[in-house]
């Protein structure tokens, strides 16, 4: 029809021809996109009713790619440096066999204090022992390093005691330390709130109390407010409403000498955790036991767990 | 915006190398964004007279054209193309033999006749892009001399990004007066002219300020008997070289004027102009929003409607220009013009920017009005460009400054307190310095004071009572009110961007040069990042193969070193023992992570757990002499189904393939493709036949295999009656950690042309491998052939004993081009003729 409205074209004077032309143009065009649209309509029609046909069981289970998953201590010790490295840490390791030099002597330890017992610490057949904390790696980074200085050190401690609901021979701990000028209690404070809201929520507070470590002075040990209760009282907490999370302490200045910074100059504070107390505490595990048992039943629980 | 070289150093000393200017420029906050430099021309370049211009016979265009080129010689001939060329006009001639960038000027005949020279176009000397018409000097040139003094070349041309909040840059002044802070140079600009006026009956204008808000400054001067001509050389040479077309010498000097003080101005035609009544004695300028629907025909050409919202400058009938913007062809001056108004004015930049793009009109104007212009300067900015049209064009300046401000200006003070300039910046300034740098800026140091934030407009207000409250006694200040000392500035009207402390703080800070603003000590980088990093990556990967990580004491029973094999002896000087263990199976520091692995399988496997994948990532302590080292390793176990049970994927035990296969997948990921394996070296746990070692470039870095089900059933771990294998994966951490340290991913361009695949299948024995039968066919063409791929391996009915069928892809892809079918078949054909020739293969 369109063809033959051309052919007519001719009976127009020509300045009529070319506003006809145009108008029979515009039509074609319109038309031709209304049978594309149409024809993909139907098309459109026809794949649905097939699919429709094919009577699924959609509450069979689909194929899964099955997943591994870290264990739930690694789970936390990646999340806790995930939470420092954020804040501009660096992460120091160091060896867990270590000499009497670095664990005890450079950090102020008296030559008769408990904690060198053979009942306290492991000793090996080569001269050395198996460090009973982190903060070894300090003593270590400050003889290499100078400041400023901002670090954490994870990872196992060995003391001698037999395995219980809240102790094991092998254990992990996170140290941090941090050596500037300048640095005060209050950057503790400060720390520790921003460890403690990063890792448990906002309404959870951290505090600081009187203690004694031969390293820092003062000392003081952490508590957070109760992760279960919120600080009125309950069974996690034994009805104080705080948890006890670890040691903390600005450094003693005689560990600066010890490792050749000046006291007068530079100032630091240093604390420690315990890894696993933390994932306790955030999974709820009742017995340290069972981190070490390794039964797929518990691992599977913390596929999920990101990290 | 474009400035030139040579029109800078006019009003200030300059560094003589480039370079150091640009440097200058960076460093002081205007960025560079391209510079174009204007070499000297040869001698040979000069300027001439077409004497006469004649067309040449059968060219529509071409002219012949003798020329006097002042050097007192024979005329020269020349044939030039140009549609301006015409007889009695200055040019500029390349004579033979000049050099001009890319061509050399040659004597040539041009349709049989001698052409000895070119008349040149600003693009061909590289002045400018205009490439419309040869060059036109003004009349009164003389002839004969070198281009280079016409021009001021060499020249360079600095395009400069002027950031939004700076309008005071927008100008030769501005420019130089940054730069007299940032160099510590003197300036030397003119003086601003004094306008001697004469009053006037009977010519006079009626000014009225519709809109205030969009116009806070309306002014206007009456010049009569004005000539309008072509402008001087220089004044067109200045424009030239700015980007700007020379028109007139009226609208010439507004331009120029706008390039020197970053002020635009406008001209109209006095006579143009209609009374706003008819008993008016005078025609008017009106200052208002255009009407809706008003038509507007601007200079570019164009008729615009105009739609209520736009600000406008009208006469008493219709709008005669869009306000910082454009304007209107009705009023533009021309030859036959006499008198005019020359505008300055200040206006709201936002109204001009809104007016601008709606309209999609962009000029030099709209460009420094949508800025944020003073409103102080345009009397000052008016007075420079009378001086030049009195000196240009002649006339006489009729009646005063028409001047509509309803709020006049007010001198601002601001306080800077040089302890805040250290708390910000990071170091001391001494006041002296200070006051230095502002008083270049154009600012005026009062007095001391106490701070006070913001502007002040009353001087009588600045306090000093910190002294005071001493003497009185009292001595508690909270650290804030220990920064009280502070120095109070007057604010010169054009920098409009300076209304707080903290913008004379910066202005500090950039005069001085941020590379003064010291560096604080970092914190000690004591972290192996790429060692944290690949760590993460091996242990996610095999979770991501669906293993599960374990962790276990670091102690070990050495008793179960023996069952699996392990000779005590040859331990002994690896082992570490403790001197006093909780136990015996507790007695050693771990030297492996099988056996822990292998008691982990069996604690689960009692537990009614068929299929597991197991690992543990931890230390080893071995001991090396006197000391020990502590290697990270990681250590998985696999035994049952691949994947959990399902209705409808097949599900088969994990085999040799699905082991390698997590291996594999692994050196892909860490980029070591190169890695190769061979039959690992007979350990005493795993069976020889399928265990394979792993090495990149001779370094071990995994190990995997079949656990001996006789070692296993020492764990309690009864393979048989299971009826499935362990297999085991050792990785050795620090190995993979140092074989990628050195590595360092980079783009590949993607390849451009399609690939093809062809596929192949054949009879070969089984003694040819599959990395055999792969590397003969890459050698055949390494640039073409990108990868071998097998999709096929068969053994058993209608092939031989001793022989299996293989299939395979061969992905062929030309990085430079298509493919065509017979290299492609030219390939094939190769392929097929080495696999027979070297191994007897037989193509099905």
């Amino acid at each position: 029809m369109l063809n033959g409205l051309f052919a007519r074209l001719r009976e127009l004077s020509p300045e009529e021809r070319p506003a006809f032309g145009q108008l029979i143009n515009d039509a074609r065009g319109e038309l031709e996109k209304l049978l594309a649209e149409r024809e993909n309509q139907i098309k459109v029609q026809s794949w649905e009713k097939q699919s429709g046909a094919l009577q699924m069981d959609i509450t069979l289970p689909g194929i899964t790619f099955e997943r591994g998953g870290f264990h739930p201590l690694t789970i936390m010790r990646n999340r806790i440096d995930e939470v420092f490295l954020s804040m501009g840490f660096e992460i120091a390791e160091g060896l867990d066999i270590e000499d009497e030099f670095h664990n005890f002597d450079a950090l102020n330890t008296p030559a008769d204090h408990p904690s060198r017992n053979l009942a306290d610490t492991f000793y090996l057949d080569n001269g050395k022992l198996l460090r009973t904390q982190t903060s070894t790696v300090q003593i270590r980074v400050m003889e290499s390093f100078p400041p400023p200085i901002r670090i954490i050190s994870p990872g196992r401690c060995y003391r001698n005691d037999k395995p219980d609901p809240s102790h094991s021979p092998v254990f992990h701990q996170v140290e941090a330390l941090v050596v500037d000028k300048g640095i005060s209690m209050a950057d503790l404070q400060d720390t520790l709130q921003a460890f403690a809201t990063i890792m448990f929520g906002s309404k959870v507070r951290s505090r600081i109390r009187p203690h004694f470590f031969p390293f820092t002075e003062p000392s003081a040990e952490i508590d957070i407010s109760c992760v279960s209760c919120q600080g009125s009282g309950c069974r996690v907490c034994k009805h104080s409403g705080w948890l006890e999370m670890g040691g903390a302490g600005m450094v003693d200045p005689a560990v600066f000498s010890i490792v050749g910074i000046d006291p007068e100059v530079y100032t630091g504070f240093a604390f420690g955790l315990g890894i696993e107390r933390i994932a306790m505490l955030k999974y709820n595990i009742p017995d340290m036991r069972i981190l070490f048992e390794n039964d797929i039943r518990m691992l599977r629980q913390f596929r999920g767990e990101s990290l | 915006m474009k400035i030139s070289y040579q029109w800078l150093r006019q009003y200030i000393d300059l560094p003589e190398s480039i370079d150091e200017l640009k440097h200058a420029l960076t460093f002081s906050g205007i960025e560079v964004e391209g510079m174009e430099s204007i070499p000297a021309l040869p001698d040979s370049v000069v300027s001439c007279r077409i004497i006469s211009a004649e067309k040449l016979e059968g060219s529509d265009h071409l002219h012949v054209c003798m020329i006097d080129a002042g050097d007192g010689g024979e005329l020269h001939q020349v044939v030039c193309g140009a549609p301006n060329c015409h007889s009695g006009m200055i040019g500029v001639l390349a004579l033979p033999g000049t050099q001009l960038k890319d061509v050399l000027i040659k004597k040539a005949k041009l349709r049989g006749v001698e052409s000895a020279g070119m008349l040149c176009s600003e693009r061909e000397l590289g002045i400018s892009d205009n490439h419309a018409g040869i060059i036109e000097l003004a009349d009164d040139t003389p002839i004969g001399i070198s281009v280079n003094a016409l021009y001021d070349l060499p020249d360079t041309i600095f395009e400069l990004e002027i950031t939004p909040n700076r309008s005071d840059l927008l100008g030769y002044f501005g420019i130089v007066r940054d730069l007299s802070a940032s160099l510590n140079k003197a300036l030397k600009l003119p003086p601003l002219p004094q306008i001697e006026a004469v009053a006037s009956e009977t010519h006079g204008l009626k000014l009225v300020l519709d809109e205030p808000e969009l116009c806070p400054r309306y002014t206007a001067r009456l010049i009569r008997n004005v000539r309008v001509s072509d402008s001087p050389q220089w004044l067109k040479n200045a424009l030239i070289k700015s980007g700007l077309r020379p028109i007139n010498n009226i609208v010439d000097i507004t331009n120029y004027v706008m390039l020197v003080t970053g002020h635009p101005l406008h001209a109209f035609d006095y006579h143009k102009l209609a009374k706003q009544d008819p008993s008016d004695p005078h025609p008017a300028i009106v200052v208002r929003k255009a009407y809706a629907k008003e038509p507007f025909a601007a200079l570019d050409g164009k008729d615009y409607v105009l739609d209520g919202e736009e600000l406008v400058i009208a006469d008493g009938e219709k709008a005669s220009a869009i306000a910082g913007v454009i304007g209107g062809r009705d009023s533009a001056i021309t030859d036959q013009t006499t008198a005019i108004i020359l505008e300055s004015a200040a206006f709201h930049p936002g109204s001009i920017r809104k007016t601008a793009y709606k309209h999609k009109i962009s000029t030099d104007s709209s460009y420094r009005f949508e800025r944020h212009l003073c409103d102080f300067t345009p009397p000052h900015v008016s007075a420079l460009a009378i001086m030049y049209i009195l000196e240009l064009a002649g006339g006489e300046v009729t009646n005063e400054l028409y001047d509509a401000y309803p709020k006049p200006w007010q001198a601002q003070y601001l306080a800077l307190r040089p302890c805040r300039f250290e708390q910000i910046i990071g170091y001391k300034m001494p006041e002296a310095q200070i006051t230095t740098y502002l008083e270049k800026l154009g600012l005026k140091f009062l007095q001391y004071g106490d701070f006070q934030p913001g502007m002040l407009s009353d001087p009588d207000k600045i306090y000093c009572f910190h002294g005071e409250q001493v003497k009185a006694g009292i001595t508690e200040f909270s650290p804030r009110d220990e920064c009280v000392h502070a120095l109070y500035f007057s604010v010169p009207p054009y920098r409009v961007d300076l209304t707080r402390e903290v913008d004379l703080i910066e202005e500090l800070a950039r005069l001085d040069g941020y590379d003064k603003v010291p560096q604080k000590t970092p914190v000690s980088l004591i972290m192996d990042r790429h060692a944290y990093r690949i760590r993460k990556l091996i242990a996610a990967h095999f979770r991501d193969c669906g293993v599960f990580e374990t962790l276990g004491y670091s102690f070990m029973d050495p008793q179960q070193l023996a069952q699996l094999g392990f000779e005590e002896e040859e331990l002994a000087h690896d082992l570490i023992r403790l001197i006093n263990p909780q136990s015996s199976n507790q007695s050693v520091l771990r030297v492996s992570l099988i056996p822990q692995l292998l008691n982990t399988l069996s604690y689960n496997i009692n537990h009614g757990e068929r299929d597991l994948k197991l690992m543990e990532m931890a230390k080893l302590y071995i001991r090396t002499g006197d000391s020990h080292v502590e290697p990270l390793r990681l250590t998985a176990l696999f035994t049952g189904k691949m994947a959990s049970e399902h209705w409808k994927a097949p599900n088969e035990n994990l085999g040799f393939y699905h082991i390698k296969g997590v291996l594999e997948s692994l050196f892909t990921a860490l980029q070591l493709e190169n890695c190769l394996a061979q039959p690992a070296k007979k350990l005493a746990y795993l069976l020889p036949s399928d265990s394979l070692e792993f090495s990149s470039n001779g370094v071990f870095c995994a190990r995997m295999g079949r656990i001996n089900p006789a070692r296993a059933e020492a764990f309690g771990i009864d393979t048989t009656s299971l009826k499935q294998d362990i297999w085991l994966i050792d990785v050795d951490v620090e190995a993979l950690i140092t074989l990628t340290r050195a590595n360092h991913r980079v783009f590949n361009v993607l390849p451009k042309h399609p690939a093809v695949v062809r596929d192949l299948s054949f009879l070969i024995s089984n003694e040819v491998s599959w990395t055999d039968i792969q590397a003969a066919i890459m050698s055949i063409d390494p640039a073409l052939i990108q990868k071998v791929g097998i999709f096929d391996e068969y053994r058993g009915k209608q092939v031989p004993e001793g022989f299996r069928s293989i299939s395979l892809h061969i992905f062929m892809q030309d990085q430079e081009k298509t493919l065509t079918d017979e290299r492609v078949d030219q390939l094939i054909v190769s392929t097929i003729k080495v696999l027979q020739d070297t191994w007897g293969a037989k193509m099905r």
